[in-house]
């Protein structure tokens, strides 16, 4: 494993041919490929983009189904220098084309029936390159079937410069249109470097990937496995029981989470114990688990490391807690990871120290290049840190606009984002805390606290649930009277039907939960 | 309640949007035609339809990759 920062996407999959040629790089459902075929394949893309006219910088978006396919067009087009954009294959034709438009992409890499969706007000500008997944038949002028590139030419890569735009990640925010973070080759590089060491990652290792790659956590199942010359294991299905299935058969011995999909997992395992014996670790990110279900990892994962991490898309990844404190520390975030410089700051006070509250910063080489065309909001979010000034001077810093509490030992818990704290009966309460206390009373799958303008209180708590076949509402009033602090306690529970909304990384969609419930509270 | 194969049939074309109506054999999610996304609509129409509960370790793609795969999986519960 090179732990050198400065080198290119295309280095971190190819540095493995020399010596790892025919070792299996990546697998899917009834499907492998090894090193160099994964290259040969990528190599044939690259050709295919360069035959197209795609020059080093253009954006080209892939827009596919997790498996090698995808991996293969995310490295042909780093071949040639260009541009990814990993668009998930879950969003809409509508996203898609705005994410197109806004990119500028020259070439979009799919499936054929996205393609034949890209009509109307989501046609996207004469003259994009399309290489097509699927029926070949009757493709429009400028779309390429799969097999049109037909041999890889072995031509040579671009020499691009490391610290140049090597992806653009698209995040839904809580509101407008979705704003593109800029990755370096560098950025991803230390990622992949950082989190392999704490992870302690080698190439005997076989990673599952559920998380998307269009996500900065699920990416990093690939850019580590990529780094380390060890194997990725697709699973596009987030089926629970399927999860599980496909990672005793291929004996992974990494599952990477987020908390809704840990929350059905381990209902499934505690009611149905899988052995996992090559499993050695799993990661949870993108949110706290439940306290109920935190509990139970131990137990239905024996032997296996637990690791709680936390990354915001602007700087890729930011804090782990060591697997050794799980057990003392459950639900911390613990502290920065290898390379990256992560502080709680008070502002206009400083540093906060033991016991105290501070907004989440991050210095370091994995802080990202901004936003897409957007240096105003790019100013705001990456900016200088006056607190800090004293260690760091004036090098921007990712404000991350979470919430943090410091404990004794320096390790970090979350609060809530900062904009969702409930102020209410002059108090300033955390949804996360609600929502921790709600799950504690095993009655609900899925919960989302939050507050309501009220005249009296300053903000009515309210909890919106999804009930399991034990819960009602009956027994978790009495639950919240018995486990909660009045000024805690939902001024109203409303019960959602069926699951709650996803984003496309498998994350509760809060935002979109939320104003679902307001919008029925106005009517 | 009615639940039989053209009632699913017309839901997975319908509800969920999918250009070509599957034929019984038609794999769903295996293929891609539909994410878990889909699966969350489709179980709880299965379960009001049919009138059953499904269990979490039941969903597999043995019980729910084709129509036919559902219906045989809903009458082993009945």
């Amino acid at each position: 494993m090179s732990k050198d920062f400065d080198r290119s996407m295309w280095s971190l999959m190819a540095d493995n041919l020399p010596h790892r040629a025919g070792k299996i790089a990546a697998v899917d459902r009834g499907r492998s490929v090894t090193y160099a075929e994964l290259a040969a394949e990528a190599g044939c893309i690259a050709d295919w983009l360069g035959a197209r006219g795609i020059r080093p910088g253009d954006r080209v978006i892939v827009h596919l189904r997790k498996g090698i396919d995808e991996v293969a067009a995310m490295f042909g087009a780093w071949k040639m220098g260009a541009v990814v954009v990993n668009v998930n294959i879950r969003w809409t034709p509508a996203q898609l084309a705005y994410v197109a438009r806004d990119s500028r992409a020259r070439a979009v890499i799919l499936p054929r029936n996205v393609l034949d969706a890209l009509t109307g007000e989501n046609a996207l500008p004469e003259g994009t390159a399309y290489l097509v997944q699927g029926k070949a038949e009757g493709l429009v002028q400028g779309a390429d079937p799969w097999a049109a590139p037909a041999a890889d030419r072995a031509s040579a890569p671009d020499e691009c410069d490391p610290r140049g735009l090597a992806m653009i990640i698209y995040t839904s925010g809580s509101t407008g249109a979705p704003k593109g973070v800029m990755l370096s080759h560098r950025n991803i590089r230390v990622g992949a470097i950082s989190v392999a060491q704490y992870l302690k990652l080698d190439e005997s290792d076989r990673l599952l990937s559920v998380l998307p790659y269009s996500f900065d956590a699920g990416l990093n199942q690939l850019t580590t496995m990529m780094l380390t010359g060890g194997t990725v294991v697709h699973q596009p299905l987030t089926m629970p029981a399927e999860i599980i299935r496909m990672a005793a058969a291929e004996a992974v011995t990494g599952i990477a989470g987020v908390p809704p999909l840990w929350n059905q997992i381990v209902r499934l395992l505690a009611g149905r114990p899988t052995a996992l014996p090559a499993l050695r670790r799993i990661t949870n990110t993108g949110g706290k688990i439940p306290p109920n279900i935190l509990e139970l990892l131990p137990q239905v994962f024996p032997g296996a490391d637990i690791y709680l991490m936390y990354g915001l898309t602007e700087a890729f990844r930011s804090t782990y807690l060591p697997p050794e404190r799980f057990a003392a520390k459950m639900g911390s975030i613990g502290q920065q990871i290898p390379n990256a410089r992560v502080f709680a700051i008070k502002h206009g006070e400083g540093i906060a120290g033991p016991g105290e509250q501070g907004e989440l910063v991050h210095a370091g080489p994995l802080v990202s290049m901004g936003y897409w065309e957007k240096p105003e909001i790019t100013t705001q979010k990456i900016r200088p840190c006056p607190e800090l000034a004293h260690i760091l001077g004036d090098e921007p810093v990712v404000w991350s606009g979470d919430l943090v509490r410091v404990d004794d030992d320096g390790d970090m818990w979350f609060v809530s984002r900062m904009d969702e704290m409930i102020k209410t009966l002059g108090f300033r309460l955390s949804p996360t805390e609600v929502e921790d206390a709600i799950s504690q009373s095993g009655l609900v799958s899925d919960v989302v606290a939050f507050g309501v303008e009220d005249a009296d209180l300053g903000q009515a708590v309210h909890a919106v649930v999804s009930y399991l076949p034990q819960g009602d509402e009956t027994a978790l009033a009495a639950h919240c009277a018995r486990a909660m602090p009045h000024y805690m306690r939902p001024q109203r529970h409303h019960t959602w039907q069926g699951m709650m909304p996803r984003t496309a990384s498998g994350k509760l969609d809060r935002p979109a939960i939320i104003s679902a419930v307001k919008a029925s509270l106005d009517n | 309640m009615s639940f039989g194969k053209d009632e699913l049939i017309r839901y997975i074309s319908n509800d969920l949007n999918i250009d070509t109506a599957p034929e019984g054999g038609t794999e769903l999610f295996s293929s891609g035609i539909l994410d878990s996304v889909a699966m969350v609509g489709l179980i709880s129409f299965v379960e009001q339809q049919a009138g059953v509960r499904v269990q979490p370790g039941d969903v597999t793609l043995e019980n729910f990759d084709t129509v036919d795969a559902i219906l045989a999986y809903v009458q082993s519960l009945e």
